[in-house]
């Protein structure tokens, strides 16, 4: 497959007070098997040798995994495939002469800091207000002492596994964080260990949450489409139970 | 520790609560189809039922004060979410659009607030056309005098303002309970994956027969359904 | 300069118990009153934060991504090594020591790796009681899985994920201590120099990623947990980010740097694929378990690879090495893979790579065991090169991974700088010249959970700190130093970017100072990198400018980092006239291509000392000699 040209309408928008705008790129000499950040590089490179402001986006692993990179391409968080981050994504996914729109995600808990570039801190502070469990190094017990159900210890690793890069929050039309604050009470609530803190770390985190000016979730699970690693509204809903059970 | 009262205005707290007035009002609304649907019974059977409802006395009025705060809650915290919005995305997307997949957006759960709004008015004057409107006695076959909500019904039915008003919204009521069904069970922490597949199909069938059973008497009696079944005097 | 390791006396197993029995302690009353600066909020960072912040120490952490979860340790895969014996399969401290020391060709201290091989054992403990989601068996107990260097299993993992759900435990913890007020958490922000006060690291010098702003922050210790200098390469498995700045600024600043020339290269790597390719992927070494790794045996075989039949496939780990097989270390893996390329037997387009197969596992144990075991990575490969890997072999080859070489750090782990501890892949200690598999997170976790907690202690209780501010004169002069370098870089507006230099840069590495290295080659490298430093000096395009968020500027200053850093390698690839562990020099090997080591002159630690840099990099090399007492050494043989 030859190379391809793709049309660029990107966000740009110099601090967090700036209102921002729009702004049109052809790029040409795209390969498919370049990942769409690779891309992003060579409109860059471009841009910096024209003597232009490179766009500024976030990334760091590149492998799908340090949860970094969260842009939203053509209307959709991370992209128009499922259960793959931006990083993640190719190229060939696009064809020659497609224009592509990259916005930031957006919430108002999530201000920007310079064009596609967030700050998404309140995700730290909803984990800082009880998304762990309360061991001191040196405490532990001998590791087998705790046996775990495989299922159960399966079932912790699938909610365990959320990179925190916010697509949740970006792709809800509430700007809910709740799939991010679910994984977190579904992957430690349901393991023993965690069991002691249940109560009182869902109370907390829901609190937070909500402090940190994320909106309510209306079920619309847009969060689970767009979850690079695929976690389940079903830790919602167990959110929602845990916080019943904590509350009476 | 929140008290229950600060609990249930948290995010986790009021969506329960909508969950739980959410399918208090589908029974509600069950409760009130099978009412309906007594038109179609013998010519008796509605005013009947009314009259049975009657009978409660005072326990109708504590019923429908119940019933109208549920309806409230719900509406008020809908509202409030709605409202939240905006603050929570004060500068939204130029380009918008659902992955798909697992994703439950569709016109039914991003009209939520929409339906719901006009339910809301439509609830007031559906209050005001039958419940306050002015009925005149009936007699049942067993020689008990009633107020005639049959007649009110039919006649108010012939208004094609009035028959096809009321089909429009329970078309949007169908729309709202679409969603709206799945997700009070998903607000009231049905966490099973399969569970909620199913759920969420039964959702919509049963969203769909309240909506066409609804719908259907209105559209019965205005198209001349109800003259004959009630051997009254229409156009 | 005197490098002593302060390595406690007597027989190896109680080296480090002599060690706590002794250690001085803080009260904690006076714990309070110091304040430590932690960089780096990888497996080392964020555990070695959290367990200072139990103690009641404060703590300030620093780290460049937006969030301290975010460190590089998130992407290891494949598992971490303890001696817990769960396998009932003869594993002990003892051997997963020796495994440790040998796999690292006798490089390494002793004490250091038995004390590694001791704390192993009280991770995992630990990440359990965090709530890490290990592998389970159907008992509920824990579960392993065999590695690379090792005959026996005792790889502790979550999936292929083991480094995020490790790195969320010590980070939780982190967030936990946040919570309490003990942990001060500054992301977005990158150290950028180190202030030493009457010759004691006193502070540091950071730029606010998102502001520009220039920083300074006081401190009665500082933790280096900034992670390894792979990207020197450019291409190679670490994040975007990782970078050896606050390293190789610390070094500028007197701290020695030890076997810079010790990297590691993974062997199975998704190969590159194009120019405009920004980083390579590892595909974590746990498929070697039951992947088959070969090559055509005839060169220029072109046909798919299902359509070669059994008799025509070279499975060449098999058949040189039959009692390790496809778990052979990964310098082997990688340097075969080199010479079966390098005879023209290599696949795919580019002819660098080579096949690793599970045809046989899927017909042995059925295609859901494998997907349960790798799903993830078969789907990253998948992702990444558009071929079924149930279906196609993958294509692997190796790429620059960890750098085994560091900042030097005597037995507290501290640099030769007072009062400057080093932990994590940043310091030098504990894998020699080779890394073993899922040892990395167990070195990270061992430094932060168990042993700069204690050390750090002890430099409390000996030494006498003065009262400091920032108002030293000292920090404003590292922070000037910092302002100028930073505009020095931006008023070139060469023609040339900044990735252009760093690839160019990345090329020389590679090809000289990569997998296998000359005399020849080395010398030649070194003109080259000053040639092309040079050039960057006055040719390079920094776009933007320093007072907000200007990603490209955080690059300028790491290259021209790497630029000096690289030469540094290169001049010690150059000193170690021998082939140890992933240095291999092509004069000293085998016919049939086996390293030669030459410990009768070589068994040292390469320390160096900067000097200064004017047109070429002078150093001084110190040498801190590694004394065998426990173990004899022999030449490593996987056959």
């Amino acid at each position: 497959m030859s190379d391809m040209t793709i049309n660029l309408k990107i966000w740009r928008q110099k601090n967090t007070n700036d209102s921002g705008h729009f702004e049109d790129y052809i790029l040409a000499g795209v390969n498919e098997h370049m990942s769409f950040l690779e891309m992003l590089d060579v409109l860059n490179e471009k841009l910096i040798k024209e003597g232009n402001d490179p766009v500024e986006f976030d990334y760091d692993c590149r492998e799908g995994i340090c949860g970094s990179c969260n842009m939203v391409i053509n209307g959709k968080a991370h992209g128009p495939k499922h259960k793959t981050a931006a990083c993640q994504l190719h190229m060939r996914t696009y064809s020659d002469g497609d224009t592509i729109v990259i916005e930031p995600p957006r919430a108002g808990a999530f201000p920007v800091i310079k064009d596609l570039v967030v700050d998404r801190t309140a995700l730290d502070r909803i984990i800082e207000a009880g998304g762990y469990i309360s061991v001191k190094t040196g405490a532990a017990p001998e590791a087998n002492l705790i046996p775990v159900e495989q299922d159960v210890s399966n079932q912790a690793f699938d909610y365990a596994t959320c990179i925190g890069c916010g697509a949740c929050v970006a792709a809800c039309p509430n700007s809910s964080a709740s799939l991010f604050t679910a994984s977190k009470l579904s992957h430690l609530n349901r393991l023993p260990q965690g069991r002691p803190e249940r109560s009182k770390r869902t109370i907390a985190m829901v609190e937070q949450m909500e402090k940190e000016g994320f909106g309510d979730c209306s079920n619309y699970a847009e969060c689970e489409a767009v979850c690079p690693v695929g976690i389940s509204i079903s830790s919602i809903a167990e959110m929602r139970r845990e916080y019943m059970k904590a509350i009476f | 520790m929140p008290s229950l009262l600060e609990a249930f205005q948290s995010q986790v707290g009021r969506k329960i609560l909508t969950g739980i007035t959410g399918v208090l009002l589908v029974f509600f609304i069950i409760f009130h189809l099978a009412g309906n649907l007594a038109i179609f019974g013998d010519p008796d059977a509605m005013n009947s039922y009314s009259y049975f409802l009657h009978q409660f006395g005072p326990l109708l009025w504590i019923a429908r004060i119940g019933l109208l705060l549920i309806f409230v809650i719900h509406a008020w915290i809908g509202i409030s979410i709605w409202l939240k919005k905006r603050k929570a995305r004060p500068v939204d997307y130029k380009v918008y659009s659902s992955k798909g997949g697992p994703s439950k957006q569709s016109l039914s759960s991003r009209s939520m607030a929409f339906t719901g709004v006009v339910l809301l008015i439509f609830v007031v004057f559906h209050i005001n056309t039958f419940a306050l409107g002015d009925m005149g006695d009936a007699m049942l076959a067993d020689g008990t005098v009633v107020h005639d909500v049959k007649t009110l019904v039919i006649d108010t039915f012939q208004n094609p303002l009035y028959a096809f008003g009321y089909t429009f919204v329970m078309i949007l009521l169908g729309a709202h309970l679409g969603h709206g069904i799945w997700s009070a069970f998903t607000s009231l922490t049905l966490r099973s994956k399969k569970a909620s597949a199913v759920i969420y199909s039964i959702g919509v069938i049963a969203a769909i027969f309240i909506a066409v059973g609804f719908l259907v008497i209105p559209l019965y009696i205005y198209f001349g359904g109800g003259c004959d079944a009630a051997l009254i005097h229409c156009n | 300069m005197n490098l002593d390791p302060k390595i406690p006396s007597g027989p190896l197993e109680s080296k480090w118990s002599t060690y706590l029995r002794d250690v001085k302690l803080v009260s904690p009353n006076n714990k309070r009153k110091y304040k430590i600066i932690v960089v780096g909020t990888g497996l080392a960072g964020a555990s070695a934060a959290a367990s200072l912040a139990e103690l009641g120490y404060n703590v300030l952490t620093f780290c460049i991504q937006d969030s301290a979860r975010r460190a590089h340790s998130i992407a290891a895969q494949g598992g971490i090594n303890a001696a817990k014996n769960y396998q009932n399969d003869g594993d002990s401290v003892w051997r997963l020591f020796y495994d440790t020391i040998k796999g690292g060709d006798y490089r390494s201290r002793e004490a250091n790796v038995y004390r590694l091989a001791e704390n192993s054992n009280h991770i995992i403990d630990q990440a359990v009681a965090q709530g890490v989601p290990f592998g389970r068996e159907y008992g509920g107990l824990l579960d392993n899985r065999s590695f690379g260097g090792a005959q026996v299993s005792r790889t502790f993992y979550s999936r292929g994920q083991t480094g995020q759900q490790l790195l969320l435990g010590a980070y939780q913890a982190m967030m936990k201590e946040v919570h309490s007020g003990k942990i001060q958490d500054f992301p977005r922000q990158e150290m950028l120099d180190l202030v030493i006060i009457d010759g004691k690291a006193r502070g540091i010098i950071t730029r606010n990623l998102v502001t520009g702003e220039i920083q300074k922050w006081e401190a009665d210790a500082v933790v280096l947990c900034t992670g390894g200098y792979g990207n020197v390469f450019y291409l190679s498995t670490n994040a975007k980010n990782s970078n050896a700045t606050a390293a190789w600024r610390c070094h500028k600043r007197g701290a020695v740097f030890a076997n810079p020339c010790f990297v590691q290269i993974h062997p199975t790597c998704i190969p590159v694929s194009g120019d405009y390719q920004s980083k390579l992927t590892l595909m974590s070494e746990s498929l070697r378990n039951d992947g088959r790794v070969w090559v055509p045996r005839n060169k220029g075989d072109k046909r798919p690879p299902n359509e070669i039949p059994e008799d025509e496939r070279y499975y060449y780990l098999e058949e040189r090495y039959p009692s390790f097989g496809n778990l052979v270390p990964r310098d082997v893996a990688s340097r075969s893979a080199k010479l079966v390329t390098d005879e023209g037997l290599g696949v795919g387009e580019t002819g660098l790579a080579v096949y690793l197969d599970f045809r046989d596992a899927i017909k042995r144990d059925s295609r859901e065991v494998i997907e349960a075991k790798y799903g993830n990575l078969f789907d990253m490969y998948q992702n990444i090169t558009d071929e079924n890997p149930y279906e196609i072999p993958m294509r692997i080859f190796p790429a620059v991974h960890y750098t085994m070489g560091g900042l030097w750090v005597d037995y507290d782990l501290m640099s030769n700088i007072p009062g400057l501890f080093v932990a994590g892949e940043a310091n030098y200690s504990d894998h020699g010249a080779n890394r073993l598999g899922a040892s990395a997170l167990m070195q990270g976790l061992s430094d932060g959970y168990f042993i700069i907690p204690y050390t750090i202690g002890d430099y409390f209780a000996r030494e006498k700190l003065e009262k400091i501010s920032t108002g030293h004169e000292a920090f404003s002069e590292a922070a000037d130093s910092v302002s100028k370098l930073l505009d020095k870089l931006l008023v070139i507006k060469g023609d040339k970017t900044i990735i252009e230099f760093h690839r160019e840069l990345g090329k020389i590495m590679w090809d000289k100072v990569g997998i296998s290295r000359s005399k020849e080659g080395l010398e030649s490298a070194i003109v080259e990198i000053r040639k092309l430093r040079d050039e960057f000096w006055q040719n390079v395009r920094v776009p933007g400018d320093k007072n907000y968020y200007n990603k490209y500027l955080e690059f300028a200053f790491r290259v021209a980092d790497y630029f000096e850093l690289a030469e540094l390698m290169a001049i010690d690839a150059l000193d170690r006239n021998e082939s140890c562990g992933c240095h291999l020099r092509d004069e000293y090997q085998t016919a049939e291509g086996e390293a030669i080591r030459n410990d009768k002159d070589y068994a040292f630690v390469s320390a160096y000392e900067f000097l200064g840099v004017n047109g070429k990099l002078e150093t001084k090399l110190h040498k801190e000699s590694l004394n065998f007492e426990f173990v004899e050494l022999k030449q490593r043989s996987y056959k």
